[in-house]
């Protein structure tokens, strides 16, 4: 702090008396001050906070005396020294006149000096105290960001338990449950360096992505070379992300996983016996280029009995009262005392008992995730959407034929319809299956027999090809009609060709074979199914709210 | 790139993902995505997380798969189906040849 080489201003209060004028005359003489001001005794007060260092000086000290002086760094001059019950009254600084000058100038210093250091250091409290109510601000913020962001985080997950302990405010680890279009489930936790806000920012775009790639239900691998991507061109060089990222399909019984610098997952048994440890086999995110990235996974086999727990460095490096490390060993065997999802409480309280008063120097995240069926159904339908009743017609030359993806054509006409998202597949099954069985048989005579040996097979697409490209007359009618009320479709399919005899196509239905599948998936994927004229058109209906298809 | 394919290190597993549309049109790649298994009898697992459409020429390729390798594979396993894709293996019964996962 600086201390100007002069005080600027003293301020002295008194009461008009002789003393007072001498020693006013003898202050003045010592030059401690650019300025000296005067004012009445009278118009001082002490719960003034004044606003220069300032002495009283007075014959009769009793008017100013009081313990409740708001200001302490203030002078009071006096000709009689004051009695022991006066001085109580008085917190303040007092000299009794006459002093020697050299005295009375060091005395007058030192009460200027406190007065400034009180009053800067009040200064740097009150904007300590506004910086702090600025961060708590901050803070809250923030916190209302990451909940937002973290808002569809599914940690209640039946077959889930978690512990996230965070040492700071902020979480610099992350753990992330979320369903996937297939039924199955990704979990993630990440570590980013260090802990508090700083680390914390990077969650933000990681979990954004996660989210957003589980939805699409991208595979793992694709997931983290995009997160190490981000992570990468986003992160000073000196800040990183460990990451175990897993997936496990919609029966439980397959686990694929990443591990980038992350202690390794265990996957145990119900009886707590450890049978993997899914160890690093990368760095952590972040720390590659993503030519050198290596999103290699690795897939295991795991059983409704198994668990698997992931964890953070900071619950093996969680230290005790006396200061040990609560290490791997230790840790596997608490796992192994309580193993299954009901001792996870008491598998918390073990960590906790172990750590005793000694606060948490890193962050902590814990999760065990026990293998069974997911039972996550695919994601609800979008919200029902009534469509106008149409039908379109298309006839379809040669040259058509031969130049465009007719299948995909007529789809993408339907695409819009409500809920036919999770239809779509079965649906081009569907016109795909009459539509080759009208060109391929009707206009080129190709013999579905053909296809049951592997050359065979090859052979007959090949023929294919070849006799559409040769093809020079011919059409094939595709007629589509919505009935929104009912939420049906109905095709009907018809062609130029020769007729074809649908029970030789379909006398037996071994599984094995491989021709002759497309009409009994028509007839058990479709509702009145139709042929007329020997096979020269078809008829078909599919309900669009029967629920998802595996109602059928 | 619809048809992939990639061998672990270690050669015991062969994972072949299929992207977008699964028909004749992939016949010749599909076939040599299975072409070489190396010596170590791997799992083959087909992975048709990104498989949009499939039609019967699509269950005749597994099928021709299956043939041609099954002497020489651990076992085959078909993953990550959607619900649609998944009901369209089970009529067809594929359950009883494949592990569908």
């Amino acid at each position: 702090m600086l201390q100007p080489s002069k005080q600027a201003v003293i301020d002295i209060f008194h009461d008009d008396s002789s003393f007072a004028a001498q020693v006013i005359a003898e202050v003045r003489r010592l030059r401690l001050a650019r300025k000296i001001r005067q004012r009445k005794l009278a118009t001082w007060s002490a719960a003034d906070h004044p606003p220069h260092p300032t002495l009283l000086v007075t014959v009769d000290a009793t008017g100013v005396l009081t313990p409740a002086l708001a200001c302490a760094e203030q002078l009071l001059i006096v000709p009689e020294p004051l009695s022991i019950r006066e001085l109580s009254r008085w917190p303040g600084e007092v000299i009794e006149w006459p002093l020697h000058p050299t005295h009375l100038s060091r005395r007058i210093q030192r009460v200027c000096n406190a007065f400034n250091t009180a009053g800067q250091l009040r200064a740097v409290r009150e904007s300590l105290f506004w910086h702090n109510r600025r961060v708590d601000r901050e803070y809250e913020l923030i916190e209302h960001i990451f909940r937002n962001a973290l808002s569809r985080n599914y940690l209640d997950y039946p077959h889930i338990r978690t512990l996230l302990a965070p040492a700071a405010k902020f979480n610099g680890d992350l753990c992330l449950v979320t369903p996937g279009p297939q039924g199955g489930l990704y979990v993630m936790m990440a570590d980013f360096t260090g802990h508090g806000l700083a680390p914390a920012t990077g969650a933000l775009p990681l979990s954004q992505a996660f989210f957003a790639m589980a939805d699409r239900g991208v595979s793992i691998a694709e997931m983290v070379t995009e997160f190490n991507y981000r992570l990468h061109r986003l992160l000073p060089n000196d800040m990183f992300c460990a990451c175990f990222i897993l997936e496990l399909s919609a029966s439980g019984e397959r686990l694929s996983y990443w591990n980038g610098g992350m202690p390794p997952a265990l996957v145990y048994d119900a009886e707590g016996t450890i049978r993997h440890r899914l160890k690093a086999q990368h760095m952590a995110l972040g720390v590659l280029s993503p030519d050198d990235f290596d999103a290699q996974l690795v897939t295991i086999r795991t059983e409704r009995s198994d668990f698997v727990a992931l964890y953070t460095d900071g619950v093996i490096e969680l230290l005790s009262q006396q200061h040990e490390f609560l290490g791997a060993e230790t840790f596997e065997r608490y796992l192994a005392d309580y193993p299954s999802l009901s001792d996870f409480d008491r598998l918390v309280a073990k960590l906790e008992s172990f750590r005793g008063n000694q606060p948490l120097h890193d962050d902590l995240s814990l999760a065990v995730l026990q293998c069974l069926p997911t039972e996550l159904g695919a994601p609800d339908e979008e919200a029902e959407v009534h469509a106008l009743p149409f039908s379109f017609e298309s006839r379809l030359t040669v040259e058509d034929l031969q130049q465009l993806d007719v299948v995909s054509a007529v789809l993408s006409v339907l695409r819009r319809l409500p809920k036919l998202r999770s239809h779509r597949t079965t649906i081009y099954l569907l016109l795909a299956e009459a539509f080759n069985n009208a060109l391929e048989h009707g206009l080129l005579g190709l013999d579905s027999r053909m296809k049951n040996d592997p050359e065979g097979f090859a052979y007959y697409y090949q023929l294919r090809a070849e006799r559409l490209a040769a093809l020079r007359e011919g059409w094939i009618a595709i007629r589509v009609e919505y009935h929104p009320h009912e939420h049906y479709l109905k095709f009907n399919l018809a062609h130029s060709g020769e007729p074809y005899d649908l029970t030789e196509l379909e006398q037996d239905n071994q599984i094995q074979r491989t021709y002759g599948r497309g009409v009994t998936l028509l007839q058990q994927l479709a509702d009145n199914v139709q042929w007329h004229a020997n096979g020269q058109s078809v008829e078909f209906g599919y309900y669009l709210n029967n629920g998802n298809s595996t109602a059928r | 790139m619809s048809v992939s394919r990639h061998l672990t290190s270690d050669g015991k597993e062969l994972t072949i993902s299929i992207h977008g549309k699964f028909d004749f049109g992939v016949v010749n790649d599909f076939r040599r995505a299975y072409s070489s298994l190396g010596d170590e009898k791997p799992r083959v697992y087909i992975d048709l997380r990104e498989t949009e459409y499939l039609d019967s020429s699509a269950l005749g390729m597994l099928l021709n798969m299956r043939k041609a390798i099954n002497e020489h594979v651990e076992s085959i396993h078909i993953i990550n189906c959607r619900a649609e894709v998944r009901n369209i293996l089970d009529i067809s019964r594929f359950d009883k040849l494949f592990i569908i996962d």
